[in-house]
């Protein structure tokens, strides 16, 4: 088949070192991330209503926060984006909390497990964006961010309608840590299009090939990405807007179960 | 005139296998037995871990351990699978579609709301116990939501697109539009979708905890319904683009933007998701011959969800039933349990009753099927609506019907 084609209008960056897709640019060209740098932490989201701000969860503040910095410069209003949220364990703290509450007391907040949900982030942006679209969660591991930029970008194909694609991975706490260990917060959000004209506003337009994964390799992480951030999907997401600084047609191969996708950025001259 | 669905625009998906296991038996022919008989699958909670006044629905055969090769995957919902996906003639159709178009050609999306959590659940007592996790304890092979499609996969061998999706009591109804889309993007030409949620204390206790869990047997539409009843299942379907007997026909997306856990009281994300599933279809409300209800049996959700039949449909325009008294409330397997028996209405040509509906509330002006009855239906809708304001209504079809 012909490679799935999108453009990429806009995107914001959450983790230690990265405030915005600006540091995640300069840490593309310097080969460095100043980790030791840490973004405010995710602020209280100032889109819901302030019963909702006091129940939001950290995820769901990464993810709001994140996707308020993509939606600055997006050419789109925040009512018109469907959305598609990819994860990996996804609620965080909230899991461990959960887990405990049931082995304890056996009592459950109503907050604690209306958090518990894989949607609660998707859920709490529609509410604080008045955002009525469909909203997708998808969650398959390491290769969540890949699964889910597919996912995006078959959803602006057929619905016609410009894509929200939030990928993140929120820092588990002790003892879940132990089973997954992810040990930073970490997120990015992409607002993307596809076959919506080529007068609009973007960063650049990228192409997705699916081929069958055989003998081919998927591309190592940049070195810029620390170590132990390779535990998690949405590093990945970060590797793929590095394409940002690379030389046009620059490829990134990420795997999808037994499929490899090849993510390349199209050059500008069409 | 009528239009075959293998020309509509855009065409139908074909539905040629489906299985199903939840608490009325092991397969589809049992599920369409309790339906015809109007059965329920429920009964008061016996469960040794959990002390909740409640009534359940639980799968037969889902406390035996996956057999010893498949040991590391040992979860409640991979049980549930293993179960659904015994069933002969699924796996043959599934090995019907790997010949045709090749096991890369062939995705997988499957729904769940809380995975295998069950396993870790227990895994947790004895971490906090002992310091240590039971060593045969694989959080990726049980609790992971992508543990289900890897697990399913393995069984039946398929090596294409493969997803867990996971929007509360939406997401194996949403499983179906993912698959379309992959499907009309030319990625894939066939899929399985599924879902399966199992009993577990974190349901059980949350909806506990929001007082939604009914101590008397859910009674959907009822004026004495009081909360759900969680039942357990596993369903899959398999969805070709060779239009079949049955088919997806069209489906419906939306979000609420109203509350985490309570649905719009007008109901509006409802009624967005099934407008633009009728529209989809090309088809007017009046064409639709009968809808599954979500009908958990809250006072919220089923007022909700009747205002937006009612805008849809007019008053009692349309036949609605739903079969949560039958199997209990399956939460993240709700949309594939609820889609086959939608299709199961159609193959049969024969409305699903209210097992559990004694005094239907009037002021919610809906034509409640409270008898299984014979009638003709050409499309069918089933609903479902989930956490988060997460909405997903499906069309299904059949040319059977002049």
């Amino acid at each position: 088949m012909s490679p799935l084609s999108f453009d990429l209008h806009s995107a914001g960056v959450l983790a230690p070192g990265l405030s915005c897709l600006d540091d995640l640019r300069a840490a593309c060209r310097s080969g460095q991330l100043h980790e030791a740098v840490q973004p405010a932490a995710a602020p209280s989201p100032d889109v819901l209503p302030a019963n909702e701000r006091r129940r939001a969860s950290q995820v769901v503040r990464l993810t709001l926060a994140c996707i308020e910095q993509a939606l600055t410069s997006s050419p789109f209003e925040a009512d018109s984006l469907r959305c598609v949220f990819a994860t990996d364990e996804g609620t965080g703290e909230i899991c461990q909390q959960m887990l405990h509450a049931l082995d304890t007391s056996r009592q459950m907040s109503q907050l604690l497990f209306s958090n518990s949900v894989l949607n609660a982030p998707s859920g709490y942006f529609s509410i604080g964006y008045r955002n009525r679209q469909s909203a997708t969660v998808i969650s398959v591991g390491l290769e969540s961010f890949a699964a889910g930029l597919v996912f995006a970008a078959t959803e602006a194909w057929s619905a016609g309608q410009p894509v929200l694609l939030v990928s993140y991975d929120p820092r588990m706490t002790p003892p879940m840590d132990e089973l997954l260990p992810i040990t930073v917060s970490t997120a990015s959000a992409w607002v993307i299009s596809a076959g919506m004209g080529q007068q609009l506003p973007k960063l650049a337009s990228f192409s997705i090939d699916v081929v069958e994964a055989g003998n081919i390799r998927p591309t190592s992480l940049p070195s810029w990405i620390p170590t132990a951030w390779t535990g998690q999907g949405s590093s990945c997401a970060f590797a793929a807007l590095g394409l940002l600084e690379e030389q046009e047609t620059a490829e990134l191969r990420l795997r999808w179960n037994e499929l490899m996708l090849h993510v390349r950025r199209k050059s500008d001259r069409g | 005139m009528t239009v075959p669905l293998a020309i509509r625009h855009p065409p139908a998906l074909g539905v040629p296998a489906v299985t199903v296991v939840h608490p009325s038996g092991c397969d589809a022919q049992a599920l369409w037995k309790a339906l015809a008989t109007n059965t329920t699958g429920l009964s008061r909670n016996e469960l040794e871990w959990c002390d909740l006044p409640c009534w359940i629905g639980t799968v037969p055969g889902a406390d035996v351990g996956l057999p010893n090769a498949l040991k590391q995957w040992d979860s409640r919902a991979h049980r549930l699978v293993w179960l659904a996906l015994q069933e002969a003639s699924f796996r043959s159709a599934i090995d019907g579609a790997i010949g045709r178009y090749g096991a890369h050609r062939v995705g997988l999306f499957i729904g769940t709301s809380t995975s295998g959590i069950r396993s870790t659940e227990v895994a947790y007592g004895v971490r906090r116990s002992s310091g240590q996790w039971p060593p045969a304890f694989s959080y990726r092979h049980t609790h992971s939501a992508d543990s289900l499609c890897r697990f399913a996969a393995e069984i039946l061998r398929l090596r294409g697109p493969a997803a867990a999706i996971t929007t509360a009591c939406s997401s194996s109804a949403k499983v179906f539009l993912a698959a379309q889309r992959f499907i009309r993007t030319g990625l894939i030409d066939a899929a399985v979708v599924g879902g399966s949620d199992s009993l577990c204390l974190s349901t059980l206790h949350g909806f506990a905890s929001l007082q939604l869990l009914s101590e008397d047997i859910c009674r959907p539409f009822d004026v004495d319904r009081k909360g759900i009843s969680i039942g357990e299942a596993a369903g899959f379907a398999l969805l070709d683009k060779a239009p079949s007997k049955i088919n997806l026909v069209s489906g419906g997306e939306s979000s609420d933007a109203w509350h985490m856990s309570t649905p719009h009281p007008e109901g509006v994300g409802a009624r967005q998701a099934m407008v633009q599933a009728i529209t989809a279809a090309g088809l007017t409300p009046a064409e639709i011959g009968y809808v599954n209800a979500h009908g958990t049996g809250t006072p919220a959700n089923d007022g909700s969800e009747a205002a937006a039949l009612r805008d849809v449909f007019g008053p009692l325009g349309v036949p609605v039933s739903s079969t949560k008294g039958l199997t209990g409330h399956t939460l993240g397997a709700a949309g594939i349990v609820e889609a086959i028996v939608t299709m199961l209405a159609l193959e049969h040509q024969t409305l699903p009753g209210s097992p559990t509906l004694a005094s239907p509330d009037s002021t919610l002006g809906l034509d409640t099927v409270l008898q299984p009855r014979a009638e003709r239906i050409r499309f069918a809708m089933s609903n479902n609506f989930g956490f988060g304001g997460s909405n997903c209504s499906l069309v299904f079809g059949t040319d059977g019907v002049q």
